[in-house]
């Protein structure tokens, strides 16, 4: 995948990247509009949930968490994409990741206000979220601290906030000079936006810093979001749940399937946008090693999670186990692990293999291989409480999987108009002459 | 008054910033403008800056706030808990991590918009400037004018040109 970097001059890079934003084609009308309908059949069954109530789902007695925190743990690990990519590659000053972090950076954003959705839907009723948020109020509710639940909301808007500004920060120089040459609704728009950049050396010394720091905030903030989304489960005492190493299990979980759905992001710019100069075979080729690496990581983390409990042999705790490994579980477990593991591993691990297609097909079966490991750590463990009398089942209802299904139209939706508003890669951060050495 | 001059790379840009502060300009009466972000060498044109520790009192003085907001909240309503502590630190240990962070992200923003002079309103003329071309400004009386013309003249500046103050 070695490739010889090409020199392009600066109008050049200009004139391709903002391409995008000056023709809109037929396709992608028709494909907003498709999403469009997806992401309005998702918000109605919402609306029919409200209407029915929470019944309408298929969580019910002993299973309260099913498709919607499935939902909710995976959409908060997708978004660690943009800090990985963003904020370690920034701070260790790797140059191959300028093409690709606008694009990771907006992935984190629309991911975090997806993910965040989830909690609000899970409610049943909720137009009273604003309960959980503890303030003195007349309501008779004491502010509570101490639960999980509401960590998960002050870590999120935490990371939300941090992730929006992050994003926001380094698109400043781009649609400052946008504003200069667009005209009618965008221009004054990117001229808002710009907050009067004029491009001086202060506006340079400041915007650097401050990536530098918030590179560094962002980075401990995602790890404590997904560190934070484990505990959730690890620090109730239920079998397979209550585990030290959830933490750093969830985090990898999270980073892994966040480089997946980079990989598959840039791989669809790529060749809708004709992006072939920018995101060149040497930016599959790295982030797709990191990937290789992760899928170890993450195979390392559950055989480490799974051996402990089977070396134990808790009885508890062998049920759900046996459950997951041999009994209804086990498919979606064993193809968790080839999706997770045996794919990336072949696909990526030899050499002669790797390419983008390769690539992008490891990158969406890791997607699928991470939402199962989702699901499978949440529906079992549920399904099998500690009182074998409370033993049940859990299918999901019409309405979660079409929800579930909506949100995927959602995030493509918002980077479709995203794409529409802003160059999907820096341009001031382009660097015409690209130090890319395989 | 303010006076400008072009450069086609960093190099004559810093050769000229030198010859400046060697004159008499400070960093203050000075602004280099161009599209991509400038490296100048060490001491070329210092831009001392108090960010990072503007954003660790920002974080610190979050995470008070939010020990004392806990502390205020837990003790406002009268919870009948038999003798049992109402506040606990540990257990939220994590409010605290997360406000400490926002905090420090809140507080990067703010520098950043400080520092950088966004949002303040300057009648400073700002130049047009090409793709590639760095800029400098100077800001001088008009008895200097002569003086940071020929400097910006012998590093090699062209299109030097008088700017007027925007109304």
């Amino acid at each position: 995948m070695a490739a010889v970097p090409e020199v392009i001059p600066y109008p050049e890079v200009r004139r391709d990247l903002w391409r995008p934003l000056e023709r809109t084609g037929r396709s992608y009308s028709i494909w907003v509009i498709i999403l469009l309908a997806i992401a309005l059949w998702g918000l109605s069954c919402w609306g029919y949930q409200l209407y029915r109530g929470i019944g309408v789902a298929g969580i019910r007695r002993p299973v309260f968490w099913g498709f919607y925190l499935v939902d909710f743990v995976f959409w908060i690990g997708i978004s660690h994409a943009g800090t990985l990519i963003s904020a370690i590659l920034r701070l260790t000053d790797a140059n191959w990741r300028k093409p690709v972090t606008r694009a990771a950076e907006a992935i984190t954003v629309f991911a975090l206000m997806i993910g965040g959705l989830f909690p609000i839907i899970h409610l049943g009723r909720a137009w009273v979220f604003y309960w959980l948020i503890p303030y003195p109020n007349s309501r008779l509710l004491w502010p509570n601290f101490r639960s999980p639940l509401l960590w998960d909301l002050t870590a999120i808007t935490t990371y939300l906030t941090g992730s929006t500004i992050y994003l926001f920060l380094p698109l400043i120089p781009d649609v400052a000079q946008l504003a200069e040459h667009a005209s009618g609704w965008r221009r004054a728009l990117y001229r808002k936006l710009s907050l009067g950049w004029t491009g001086s050396d202060r506006e340079w010394h400041a915007l650097e810093r401050a990536m530098k720091l918030m590179a560094a905030i962002i980075l401990a903030v995602a790890i404590s979001v997904h560190t934070v989304v484990a505990w959730d489960f690890s620090m109730a005492i239920a079998p397979m749940w209550h585990s030290t190493i959830f933490g750093p299990y969830f985090v990898v979980g999270a980073i892994f399937s966040g480089i997946a759905a980079l990989l598959l992001v840039m791989s669809i710019i790529r060749k809708t946008l004709h992006f072939e100069r920018y995101l060149t075979p040497h930016h599959f080729n790295n982030l797709a090693k990191l990937l290789l690496l992760m899928s170890l990581l993450w195979l390392y983390f559950t055989v480490a999670e799974n051996l402990t409990v089977w070396y134990g042999n808790e009885p508890k705790e062998m049920a759900v186990f046996g459950d997951r490994i041999r009994g209804h579980f086990a498919p979606y477990f064993w193809i968790m692990v080839v999706c997770n593991f045996v794919v990336p591993f072949v696909l990526l691990g030899i050499r002669r293999l790797r390419n983008i297609r390769t690539a992008t097909i490891a990158s969406i079966t890791v997607l699928v291989g991470m939402w199962l490991e989702r699901y499978i750590i949440i529906v079992p463990t549920l399904s099998m409480p500690r009182l074998a009398a409370a033993w049940g089942s859990y299918s999901p209802s019409w309405v979660e999987i079409s929800i579930t299904g909506a949100t995927f139209a959602v995030m493509a939706l918002l980077y479709l108009l995203f794409s529409k508003l802003f160059p999907l890669v820096s341009v001031w951060e382009f660097e015409p002459h690209p130090a890319e050495q395989d | 008054m303010y006076l400008r001059g072009d450069f086609e790379n960093d190099h004559s840009a810093a050769h000229a910033l030198r010859q400046l502060r060697a004159v008499g300009f400070t960093p203050a009466d000075i602004d280099v403008f161009s599209d991509e972000p400038i490296e100048f060498p060490k001491g070329v044109l210092p831009r001392p800056s108090r960010m990072s520790l503007t954003v660790v009192t920002g974080a610190v003085s979050f995470m008070l706030l939010a020990v004392g907001f806990v502390y205020y909240t837990q003790h406002n309503y009268p919870l009948v808990t038999g003798g049992m502590p109402l506040f606990s630190f540990w257990a939220t240990g994590v409010i605290f991590y997360e406000l400490t962070m926002l905090g420090a992200i809140l507080t990067t923003l703010v520098c950043f918009l400080w520092e950088s002079g966004l949002l303040r309103r300057s009648r400073r003329p700002v130049p047009i400037i090409e793709p590639g071309i760095i800029c400098i400004r100077i800001g001088c009386l008009p008895d200097q004018a002569d003086e940071a013309r020929r400097a910006l003249e012998r590093a090699g500046a062209r299109n030097i040109a008088r700017m007027e103050v925007a109304e």
